[in-house]
Order: C-alpha cells, then structure tokens, then sequence
C-alpha cells in the first residue's frame, strides 16, 4: 500500500483524522482490515471502490455511528472518545449527510435544519430559525422554508440535509454516497453544493461513485477493495494513471476512460 | 307482551350518571394507559436488561389474564393479600388501567420500531443524546403511526368499561342492571342499553376512521 504524501499538498496543513490500522467486524464478516489513512485541513478525500468495500464503514466509524474493533481514530489529534457525551461533542463537530438524507418528515425544510440547534446547542428558536434560513440561503432553497420533506425533490432533500449539517459550523464534513439515491437529474445541484463547499476550504470525507465528481473536486483519493485500501493518491494519478491493476478493473467497470 | 319504555324516562338520571361514569373510566384509563404504554414500551427497548425484563413480564402477564379476572382479584385478593384497600371504582380504574397500558406498550413498541434506524442515527450524527432522539425525533412519528390503532383501543375500552359493573361500580352496564333488577322490565332495559352503548360507541367509531384517514403516513 503506497502512503507517500510527497504529491499530497495538505500533508503540510495539520491533520484533522488520523485512522490507525481500524478493523472492523460484522459477526464473522470483516468489514475493515486494518486501514490506515489520514485527511487534513481544507482537503477533500473521496472514498471510492466497490460496493461492500468498506468505504462507508469507515465514514460511520469516524463519528462512532459504528464502534470499531481495534485500531484508533484521531479527530484533531485526540483519539475518539469511548463514553456518550465525550463523543457526542465530537459529533457535533462533525456534518453527516446519507444516502437516503434522513430529513425529519414530521417537520418542515427550516425545522429540519433549526432543530439541532435548539436541542444540542440550546439556541433559542428566533436565533436557530436565523441561523437555519441562512443556511437554507446558501443552497439555495430559500423558498421551501415552509415545506415538509415529502414534498421536495431528492436533490432538494439532500440539498437541505447538508444545509442541516452545515448549521452546526462543523469542521469536517461527511458525505455516505450523497448521491446514489437521486434521480440522474438532480445529482447535479447536490454537487454543485459540494463543489462550492469544497472551494470554500471545508474538510470533507467523500464516499462516492461519482467518478467525474471525483476527479475534479478531490485532492486525494482512496481506493477500497474488501475491507483495505488498495491505492490511494491525487485525484490525477489514480483517475489517469492508476498503478494498480485492481484500481484499473474498477474504473473500467464503471465505465472511467479518463 | 306488554312493553313498559317509560322505565327508560323513569329512570334517566340514574342512566345518565351511568353513561358519566363510564365515559369517566374511559377517559381516565385512557390518560394513564397512553403514558403507562410509552413508559414500558421505552422500558422493553431499553438497553437495562432488568427494565426490558420487567415491562416484558408486567406486558405478557396483562396482556393474557382475561380483565373480568383482573377486575375480580383487584376487588377481592388484594386487599387480602395487602393493605390496599380501593373503592370499587378506583379498583375498576385500576384493572383497566394496567390491562391498556400493556395494550398501549406494544402499539407504541411496534410504532417505536417502524421507524427507520437512519432517523436516530440522523440525529445523534447532529449531537442529540439517545433521550433527545427519542422524544423529539422517533415519537413524535411513530405518535403519528399509532394514532389510529390507539383510537380503536378508545373504543374497545369504552365498551370494555361495562367489565367492571361485576364489582358494582355504578357505570352505565351496572345502572342499567340495577334498574332492571328492581322494575323486572328486561327486554326494555337490556334494549335501552344496547342503544345507549352504540349510539355512544358509533360516533367514536367514525371518528377513528377520520383520524386513520388524516393521519394517514406520508414520507
């Protein structure tokens, strides 16, 4: 596994994750065998590989969603707490979008996002509604304040659950395959959002099977196969010149041709 | 057969007292149980062992004694076997109150249960604590889920109420007993109660239906 950073420019920023050899198991499935990787300050990281390849796992280890067998991870450079509270301060530093957004269906797109901050930073309603419009504003969906989740398109749920995200001021973001429950037209205006975010210098964790996404957007990516990371490097050289045979497979089954 | 409905006019107060009580009892059992439900289904999905044991135990055991039993030994082995000593209409109150609340606990386990892992998991990714998850997040839905089955539970147990005129609590089954017994007009009163029970019960039993209709889940 080849973990040289010399084309890696955020290797000189400070980290913000360090995974050291985490494992994993499911019952008698090992989901992860002893990955290591790290993601620094501003930097995108897309997690890509096939499905059932760990990528999500690791994303749901990072904020203790899922505990991790053995191993340690480093969230600005202490290691992740073990007791409830502890860890639910980190989490609150932590955005976390998913697949299939997890908007609240029984409120409405600006509850959506003001709830977390009522509840977790006991913000009064007025501030938190503020607050949350703001955050609506910036992915633009500032006239469906009042609609419940039922009734927004997929790209505009997910759209709202990363604004809900970015409402707690989090200093990584973490994204489990935003995009592969939207319909092809709406993916676009999910990661354009991503893509903004992206340039504004967030740190984010991106699984992803949106190759073109990837490309463009990461600084470094990783490649996962069964449970350990098989290449990992700049965008560039995995995307156009990828030293593994595996990583090669990969792309082509998806239909990559650079 | 001569047919005496004036018994009905006669004794009107004393139906009208019954039909109070029952809706009474209902009312009461209702604001007890529906708590009393939360309470054991959050206690049956609770990581304690001894707590999930416990509501699991209290549930299985009401859930399956016939409440006429329930009513019977409440009125008469406790205060034998305990210093408890209720009037027959807090007895009453209480027979119902623990046979719903175990109803109610698995209503509100299986509404509890129906909502996808990823909405708690939504919420502790933003810092809720598990409590905050619960009572603002999982609830509030699965509220909304077992609304309609929670109606229906209204009106079994508002017919159910008529269990306890066995231990002589003057609702509306036992008025309408103790009438017959001392005018002997049978067929009147017997007929007076059916009435009464389903012109009661009918309008609840719509309003089920429009609560099932409006609340219906949409995701």
């Amino acid at each position: 596994m080849s973990t040289s950073y010399t084309h890696r420019p955020g290797a000189l920023r400070e980290p913000v994750l360090n995974y050291r050899n985490i494992t994993k198991r499911y019952g008698q499935f090992q989901a992860l065998h002893g990955i290591s990787l790290d993601v620094f300050k501003g930097e995108v990281v897309c997690l890509i590989g096939p499905s059932g390849s760990g990528k999500s796992t690791v994303l749901r280890c990072t904020n203790a969603l899922e505990a991790i067998n053995s191993g340690e991870i480093l969230v600005n450079g202490i290691t992740l707490p073990k007791d409830d509270r502890s860890i639910r301060k980190v989490r609150q530093r932590m955005g976390m979008v998913f697949q299939n957004f997890e908007l609240f269906p029984h409120k409405n797109t600006l509850q959506n996002v003001a709830i977390a901050l009522t509840t977790v930073l006991g913000m009064n309603v007025a501030d938190a509604n503020a607050h949350a419009a703001r955050m609506l504003e910036k992915v633009g969906l500032s006239d469906k304040m009042e609609n419940y989740p039922a009734n927004l398109s997929g790209g505009q749920q997910q759209r709202v659950a990363i604004a809900r995200a970015l409402a707690m001021q989090p200093e990584v973001m973490l994204f489990d395959e935003p995009t592969s429950a939207l319909d092809p037209e709406t993916i676009g205006e999910v990661l354009s959002v991503m893509k903004t975010l992206a340039e504004e210098g967030m740190t984010m964790v991106v699984v992803t099977h949106e190759m073109t996404f990837a490309r463009k957007v990461a600084d470094w990516v990783i490649v996962f196969d069964q449970g350990t990371i098989i290449e990992q490097g700049p965008s560039a050289q995995i995307f156009d010149n990828p030293t593994v045979e595996r990583t090669r497979t990969f792309l082509n089954h998806l239909g990559w041709s650079g | 057969m001569n047919y005496d409905w004036s018994v009905v006019w006669q004794y009107r107060q004393m139906l009208l007292d019954g039909i109070g009580i029952t809706i009474l009892l209902t009312v009461l059992t209702m604001l007890v149980a529906v708590p009393g439900g939360i309470l054991l289904a959050l206690m049956r999905l609770s990581s304690m062992p001894w707590l999930a044991r416990g509501s699991t135990a209290f549930v299985e055991l009401f859930r399956n004694l016939p409440l006429i039993l329930v009513v019977y030994w409440a009125f008469y082995v406790m205060p034998m076997v305990s210093d408890i000593e209720l009037s027959a209409f807090n007895t009453g109150l209480l027979a119902l109150c623990l046979n719903v609340s175990a109803y109610n606990s698995e209503t509100f386990r299986a509404g509890i249960q129906s909502i996808r892992k990823g909405q708690a998991e939504a919420a502790v990714a933003l810092g809720f604590s598990n409590t905050q998850a619960m009572f603002k997040i999982i609830l509030p839905q699965a509220w909304r889920r077992v609304l309609p089955v929670l109606a229906s539970t209204w009106v079994a147990l508002f017919k159910d109420t008529s269990l306890v005129s066995v231990i002589a609590v003057g609702e509306l089954a036992h008025a309408s007993m103790t009438i017959r017994s001392q005018t002997f007009r049978v067929l009147e009163m017997l007929t007076a109660m059916a009435v009464i029970y389903w012109m009661l019960g009918y309008p609840q039993a719509k309003l089920v239906d429009w609560i099932r209709e409006k609340y219906k889940v949409n995701e």
